[in-house]
């Protein structure tokens, strides 16, 4: 499974991926530093599922999102991002996004959250 | 920000939300986080961190601890050992990161916050006129660190 993990934080970055390795997912990962650079990776890749903080430089995460969702393409994205506001979970659900996991995060929580889409 | 969050709640909530992130990001375990049984204070040798929420009630999460504090922190959440050499983009980075995470958390205190900034590390504490609501104090193996909550103009 080719995925994508955009977060303007090289240390969150391999957080997120160390975290997914200790959940058991066993993905090809390709890291993107900012909202716009996961945009066009996932024209370029293709990518299974995109995972992407949400406040970043450039272009922000929802920003992106809806910028995929206006151009048609319908990889899931999930949020992983230090806020999980009811208002933020509502903005990420209409723009199309399968979940978002507030920070701090275990690797539990990845299974817990990440699981259900991959059945 | 004075006007929107109770402050009896943010003292309760600052620790549960602090000893999550611990837990949860740096130590993977409870425990390593325990609130200071006397006040000190900020260490001339600190690092602060910091992230503001804009909108109607602007306010500043600020980390504040001893710079060595902040390298053992920043080896605990890259998963290195204790006396790995520690790049300066890893270290701002880092212990940015750990006030965002914080900083976000906090901010769902607050009714309809607005944005929250990019995080922000430096050797000296902002300079701006912002108003100090409290200071949260806690000792993370055995040094001192101050989460605290400013109100900016």
């Amino acid at each position: 499974m080719r995925v994508v993990v955009a977060d303007d934080s090289r240390v969150m970055r391999q957080i997120v991926i160390r975290t997914l390795r200790q959940a058991g997912y066993d993905w090809d990962i390709t890291e993107a530093s900012d909202g716009a650079e996961s945009l066009q990776l996932a024209k370029d890749l293709d990518p299974d599922l995109v995972l992407s903080d949400w406040n970043m430089p450039e272009m922000t995460g929802i920003e992106m999102l809806r910028a995929m969702r206006a151009s048609g393409m319908d990889i899931p994205l999930g949020f992983v991002t230090s806020e999980g506001s009811p208002e933020m979970r509502d903005q990420a659900d209409e723009a199309g996004a399968l979940f978002l996991i507030a920070k701090p995060f275990t690797a539990d929580t990845f299974r817990d959250t990440i699981d259900p889409f991959l059945a | 920000m004075s006007a929107s969050i109770d402050m009896g709640v943010f003292a309760e909530t600052v620790f549960a939300i602090a000893d999550e992130v611990f837990s949860a990001m740096i130590d993977g375990e409870p425990g390593g986080l325990i609130p200071a049984f006397e006040p000190f204070e900020v260490p001339a040798d600190a690092t602060y961190a910091w992230v503001d929420v804009h909108g109607d009630h602007p306010g500043r999460v600020l980390l504040a601890t001893e710079h060595e504090t902040a390298m053992l922190l920043t080896r605990a959440l890259l998963a290195m050992d204790d006396d790995e050499p520690v790049s300066d983009a890893d270290f701002v980075d880092a212990f940015g990161e750990i006030a965002n995470v914080v900083g976000g958390n906090i901010k769902s205190l607050v009714p309809d916050p607005g944005p929250l900034t990019l995080p922000q590390v430096s050797p000296l504490p902002p300079t701006d006129q912002a108003e100090l609501l409290h200071d949260a104090q806690f000792i993370w193996r055995g040094r001192p660190l101050a989460i605290s909550l400013w109100s900016l103009p």
